[in-house]
């Protein structure tokens, strides 16, 4: 049986654009094929998930009926009975829907060799948890059940993203674009996917294929330096080589999915925007994964600081947003896996964006006597530069085959 | 602008795109042959995109170029290095380096496949490792670095069903590079099981090789390690006659000007690089417990043979040493290591294949050895005093036995 990685190889593209000619003549004419599209979908995800994968398979249908079921029940519960909304009902709906994710994640720490969990289990979880939260906020009202399923099985977006919002994907679904605006999509399409030919199979060839073993063999070799912390120049261009390959092979697959997406209609949102150009952590933080960082934001970030403000267990406004920083980035080492390395890698961003933060308020209120000029902004790209590609270094856990194996 | 113009606009360059790459990877341009230079320059460089390639490897063969197949200690270039020897006296023969760190049988069979007509009849040296026959045999990573979907694929189509290409199979689905592409396992699986691959499926293996083929004639001279230089400026060194005492003397001479900072005559730079410090001591009885008797590596060994006798090609075996001090200092043991080398010599003798210059009893030799395992000057001289009559005087033709007993898990086992 033939299994497909998406967006793996030359091949896979043939597949698909011929799959998707139909999709795309149907839309350039004003129509949706839904039967069509559906079956399509359901191909593409049989040849990700089947095959030598089929364990994977399993394990996704039987996650997807859970979290169906759970979010039909939360839905049944928050509109049947009119006005009920209590907070347990929202926790219990919350926490269930995160558990497989977090017994998959929990699972290698534990025991070696058990085989749980497919490819793309946190992108679902983040859009079952999104549209839960969006029914207790009352933003998301009649959930329906066929929709819901398009949404989280959108098969562009299933594996790595972007991580995309249910009101957004249903409008798009619902509203075909006129032949022009689809005609511009076609365009952007066209051009996301070659721009990531560039990124992914060029420049992330070259940084991840052909470099990155080089420096990381030539790393290795000092490791014995400075009394065993291997810090070395090769560490130092692991680093950046790291942080290169990182940045191409992911934002390559993003485009990959968006250029899809926009064939069938979708204008799944952006992942990237220049991260490496931000001027702080925080601005990078709103170019960088940003689909992630934007759910993190707002479902994590602001609910906890609304909550704390709620309760009043702070009254100091820069404390809450202090702790709701840690907190957020916490979470999200957590959600990247139980290793020493990803929580570092959190903790780390979260003390580097708390830093930033206390600077930008000191910078605010002396802004007479700090200048503000073309060096200065190029000074403090170079320093967000750094600090990121020195926090991808930890991410990659090199550190951790370096000192500890 | 009409709808019509606007989306030839899209798709017109994606389409021109698709039928110019088509066309440049499918159309055979094996007509290109790589220029003398190249060759020069690629047959010393050690590169994997050589070891993985064919055309430059072919072009080398079909002139005067030897191919020297082994692994790590090929790229000890000092001033008696074999190909040092060869290009500075302008012998009949050249060197073409075959095998890198970590290259071990399994790499050399299918390195071999692609060449098959190209030694025919010819004359091969090969240089066995015996770190190579660990418990675990190769190690699957090693084996992905110089695997070649290319090497593969023109070995599955020529693949009869006999058990060595069985074996040989089964061994490529254990490595996850046997798995990487779907078309190649299932292919492997087929010949493991000992079915026919489908007309699809030759199809199929075809256009990739095709495409492969392309590749390898457009980029694999591209990105050499320039060794040649190094062989060019080492050959300086050496006297203006091939004169064999002078070779030892300069050998010994230099022998002792680099092995100055340690007591175990091992090149200075390397102990510095690699041992200076905590690293030796940590090193000291740390190898009591290896053992290289029994190995998967016996079986991959014998798929190399039997392919070097059903090409009839007359090998040069070289059976190389550990330095003497550093099994004393590291605590490997002795009888092992006899008990090693007499089992390789058995696979071989057994068979026919009789030329091996036996070196493994001299590690106590001084400036034999560039580090631990890794033969430099005296020892490269020792070996070439039998590889130079083996290559440039006319040989008897061996005649091989091949026994698929070497095959099996008992002799891969096997004590005795």
């Amino acid at each position: 049986m033939i299994n497909l990685q998406p967006y793996s190889s030359p091949s896979y593209f043939i597949f698909l654009l011929l799959g998707l000619l139909p999709i795309i003549i149907g839309l350039y004419n004003g129509k949706r094929l839904k039967i069509y599209e559906t079956i399509f979908s359901l191909v593409f995800l049989v040849l990700t998930f089947g095959g030598d994968h089929w364990e994977q398979g399993v394990t996704l249908i039987g996650y997807i009926i859970y979290q169906l079921v759970l979010t039909m029940v939360y839905a049944n519960y928050r509109h049947k009975t009119g006005k009920a909304n209590k907070t347990s009902a929202f926790v219990i709906a919350v926490v269930l829907a995160i558990i497989p994710l977090a017994i998959v994640k929990a699972t290698p720490a534990f025991s070696h060799g058990l085989k749980i969990g497919f490819l793309g289990i946190s992108y679902l979880t983040f859009k079952t948890v999104q549209v839960i939260m969006e029914m207790r906020d009352g933003t998301i009202k009649n959930l329906d059940w066929k929709m819901y399923l398009h949404f989280l099985l959108f098969f562009p977006t299933i594996s790595s993203g972007p991580i995309d919002r249910y009101r957004r994907f249903k409008d798009d679904y619902e509203n075909l674009p006129d032949r022009d605006a689809y005609i511009n999509d076609l365009s952007k399409a066209v051009h996301y996917l070659f721009q990531g030919f560039l990124y992914k199979y060029i420049l992330g060839y070259i940084f991840g294929t052909l470099l990155l073993p080089q420096v990381a063999h030539l790393a290795m070799q000092q490791r014995s330096a400075f009394s065993g912390l291997g810090l070395s120049w090769p560490l130092l261009g692991y680093m950046y080589v790291y942080s290169m390959y990182l940045f191409f092979d992911f934002a390559g697959y993003s485009v990959f999915a968006i250029g899809i997406s926009y064939f069938m209609g979708i204008r799944t949102p952006q992942n990237f925007n220049r991260p490496f150009q931000a001027h702080n952590i925080k601005d990078f933080w709103n170019r960088w994964h940003m689909t992630l960082s934007f759910w993190f934001r707002d479902f994590i970030f602001m609910r906890f600081t609304f909550w704390i403000m709620k309760k009043r267990w702070i009254k100091n406004r820069v404390r809450i947003s202090q702790l709701a920083y840690l907190v957020n980035f916490l979470v999200m080492g957590f959600w990247h896996g139980l290793t020493w390395y990803y929580i570092v890698y959190g903790l780390f961003h979260a003390a580097a964006i708390i830093i930033n933060d206390i600077w930008l308020r000191f910078k605010k209120k002396h802004q007479d006597k700090i200048p503000s000029n073309k060096f200065t902004e190029y000074l403090s790209i170079f320093i967000t530069f750094n600090v990121i590609c020195f926090s991808f270094l930890i991410f990659s856990g090199f550190l951790n085959k370096l000192w500890f194996r | 602008m009409k709808n019509g113009k606007k989306l030839w606009q899209i798709f017109g360059p994606v389409l021109i795109a698709i039928v110019a790459a088509l066309a440049i990877f499918l159309i055979p341009w094996q007509g290109l042959t790589p220029s003398k230079h190249a060759v020069e320059k690629a047959a010393v460089s050690m590169s994997t995109n050589v070891y993985r390639g064919e055309k430059i490897k072919d072009t080398a063969i079909k002139e005067n170029y030897v191919p020297f197949i082994g692994s790590s200690e090929l790229s000890r270039i000092d001033p008696l290095h074999p190909s040092v020897l060869a290009r500075k006296y302008d012998r009949n023969y050249q060197t073409l380096l075959l095998g890198g760190p970590g290259s071990q049988s399994l790499n050399h069979f299918f390195m071999l496949q692609e060449m098959k007509s190209e030694i025919r009849n010819k004359k091969v040296v090969f240089i066995i490792s015996p770190q190579w026959f660990t418990k675990g045999g190769q190690r699957p990573d090693a084996f992905g670095y110089y695997y070649s979907p290319l090497q593969a694929i023109d070995w599955i189509l020529s693949a009869n069903d006999t058990l060595a290409n069985r074996y040989a199979a089964r061994r490529l689905l254990q490595m996850p590079s046997g798995q990487a592409s779907t078309t190649i396992n299932t292919a492997l699986e087929k010949i493991a099981a000992g079915e026919k691959l489908s007309g699809f499926e030759r199809f199929w293996l075809k256009r990739r090789q095709q495409v492969l083929r392309n590749e390898d004639v457009f980029f694999s001279s591209f990105h050499l390690d320039n060794n040649l230089q190094r062989i060019i400026n080492a050959g300086k060194k050496l006297p203006a006659t091939d004169n064999q005492q002078q070779l030892y003397t300069l050998a010994t001479k230099l022998g002792q000007q680099e092995t100055s900072n340690n007591e175990f005559g091992i090149k200075n730079s390397f102990y510095n690089q690699r041992l200076r410090g905590k690293a030796v001591k940590n090193l000291k009885n740390s190898q009591g417990w290896i053992d290289y008797r029994k190995s998967p590596e016996y079986a991959d060994f014998q798929l190399v043979l039997q392919q070097l006798a059903a090409e009839h090609v007359d090998v040069q075996f070289v059976l190389p040493p550990i330095n003497q001090k550093w099994i004393n200092y590291t605590g490997l043991s002795l009888p092992m290591w006899r008990q090693t080398t007499a089992k390789i010599k058995q696979q071989l003798t057994s068979q026919g294949f009789n030329r091996i210059i036996d070196l493994s009893e001299d590690g106590d030799q001084s400036y034999y050895m560039e580090d631990t395992i890794h033969l430099g000057w005296r020892g490269w001289l020792r070996m070439d005093e039998s590889v130079k009559p083996f290559l440039t005087k006319h040989q008897t033709t061996p005649t091989y036995k091949i026994n698929n007993y070497y095959f099996t898990k008992a002799w891969q086992q096997s004590l005795k």
